[in-house]
């Protein structure tokens, strides 16, 4: 420091400022100094918007003038705004104070604004805390608590919270026409409009709710502006409708401006008519015809489950007379089968003895026709024997026969014969005729 | 089978349903199938009821009419 001091050049020549100083020590106290001045609000509108990775910077201006303001990133995150919610033209509100960059060698210095809150003003104000209202009911779980009721298919009583004399009503009731839903209704008609609303609009669900017999109740309102809805973004209203132990049907905003009624409901509907038939999930006519056909159904099972049943007994009870004349008939068709073999195997028999008689009787006859054959030839050769030639030799004759064996009946011949054979009974003997002188 | 559990018309149809898909698989014997008819007529008619309920024609009435009804029931029954 010594050596800077040193090299610090001479003031101008007769002013009375003191200095000369360098002048990174007089930024570096410039911002000391600046970051000491009291912290304060600043309100108007953002322009010349633009973001860094780390720093959003932004001018804020009115018609009198403009400061430039930065910001980190993560302190605008926090904040958790919309997406498009700070844009060019924004009003908005920023806390913080002034601060100053007091630059490097290379870089420039820079005077801005520090912001460390911000909020936006107006329109955009009402969508923020309404976000973040969301956010928080969110967060505690109240929009869980109403989508986790059972809802009825088809409710008995309905109760409605809506104007009275709104065209709502009448959408309501079309709506149920739609369903052919013909039950009890119960209006609890209460102010829909502005904010003072939202306690009559809580008063009239919680006693809806009160009554045993209410099954459902919807909540309905034509639309209109957010600040018109605004009454059905009441926090104390949303916690009231997420206590309920009967499930709530909204219908009060659209898809543009989603109240957080809509979020806390059990079912969040665009229109009136929408909302009833949401209340009322089952078409009744479709409902009877279906009902008429199950019944239908049901009575046709247990018909055909009875009288299939029966025929499948009636047909096991005549089983056994069946078998029975069946086998009767089979034993009848084997007797029949048994008499006509007997008779066919009887006249078979009898032809067959027939026959073997006939046989015998000619093997009788040829046999007797043989015995008196054979008492023939035995005659015969008896009177045969009895002429023999040999029994009359066997007596004691002889037989004189010629050369060749015939007989020599006379003495002539046996003269003429001079030789001659003698046949006896046991042997022949030759001999020779001697002439008589 | 006890029908405690589905009184209520959702509870009633869905087992109404679920009888008649298990009578249509052909599944259930004879006894199983007669007790499923009369269980299921007992829901047709308990679901018939609820329907006529919602069909006798609309009836309007305002909260504190209601409300006015429910005081006289309960003093009558006190």
């Amino acid at each position: 420091m010594q050596e800077r001091l040193e090299e610090r050049p001479a003031g101008i020549d007769g002013s009375a400022l003191p200095g000369p100083w360098p002048v990174g020590q007089y930024a570096t106290r410039l911002r000391a100094w600046l970051r000491e001045r009291p912290r304060l609000q600043l309100f108007g509108e953002v322009w010349n918007l633009r973001t860094s990775r780390a720093r959003i910077y932004f001018e804020l201006r009115d018609a009198q003038g403009a400061v430039p303001c930065g910001m980190w990133r993560d302190d605008f995150d926090a904040l958790g705004l919309p997406a498009g919610a700070v844009v060019d033209g924004t009003k908005v509100v920023v806390a913080g104070g002034p601060d100053f960059y007091p630059g490097t060698g290379t870089a420039s210095p820079a005077f801005s604004f520090h912001v460390g809150d911000l909020r936006v003003a107006g329109e955009g104000d009402l969508l923020a805390q309404l976000e973040r209202l969301r956010k928080r009911l969110d967060a505690e779980g109240l929009f869980v608590p109403q989508k986790a009721l059972a809802r009825p298919t088809l409710p008995r009583v309905i109760g409605v919270v809506t104007g009275e004399g709104g065209k709502a009503r009448d959408d309501v009731l079309a709506g149920l026409a739609r369903r052919g839903w013909e039950g009890r209704v119960v209006w609890a008609f209460a102010p829909v409009q502005d904010r003072h609303a939202a306690p009559r609009i809580a008063r009239a669900l919680s006693d809806l709710a009160a009554c045993p017999e209410v099954d459902v109740i919807v909540v309905a309102r034509g639309g209109g502006s957010l600040a018109d809805l605004f009454c059905f973004c009441d926090e104390a209203l949303c916690r009231t409708v997420a206590l309920l132990r009967v499930p709530v049907v909204a219908s009060v905003g659209h898809h543009t401006d989603r109240t957080l009624l809509d979020d806390v409901a059990a079912v969040s509907c665009s229109t009136p008519t929408h909302a009833a038939e949401a209340a009322v999930p089952c078409h009744c006519a479709q409902a009877r015809a279906d009902l008429h056909r199950q019944a239908g159904r049901l009575a046709g099972h247990g018909r055909r489950a009875v009288v299939q049943r029966a025929r499948t007994l009636a047909h096991l009870s005549r089983a056994p007379g069946e078998h029975v004349a069946r086998e009767h008939a089979r034993l009848h068709q084997r007797l029949r089968e048994i008499r006509a073999a007997t008779r066919r195997r009887a006249h078979g028999e009898r032809a067959l003895s027939t026959r073997r008689a006939l046989v015998l009787d000619r093997k009788a006859t040829a046999a007797a026709q043989a015995a008196r054959r054979h008492a023939g030839l035995d005659a015969l050769a008896a009177a045969l024997a009895a002429h023999d030639p040999q029994r009359t030799l066997e007596r004691g004759y002889a037989l004189v026969e010629d050369g060749e064996g015939g007989p020599v009946t006379s003495a002539a011949a046996a003269r003429a014969q001079r030789a001659v054979r003698l046949r006896f009974a046991d042997a022949a003997v030759d001999a020779t005729i001697e002439q008589e002188p | 089978m006890s029908q405690e559990p589905t009184q209520n018309y959702e509870g009633a149809t869905a087992r109404l349903e679920a009888i008649i898909e298990r009578l249509d698989s052909g599944e259930a014997g004879l006894r199983e199938t007669l007790d499923l008819c009369r269980e299921g007529r007992g829901l047709v008619e308990f679901c018939a009821g609820e329907l006529d309920a919602v069909g006798k024609g609309l009836e309007e009435l305002r909260l504190d009419e209601l409300v006015t009804r429910l005081e006289r029931g309960a003093a009558d029954a006190a």
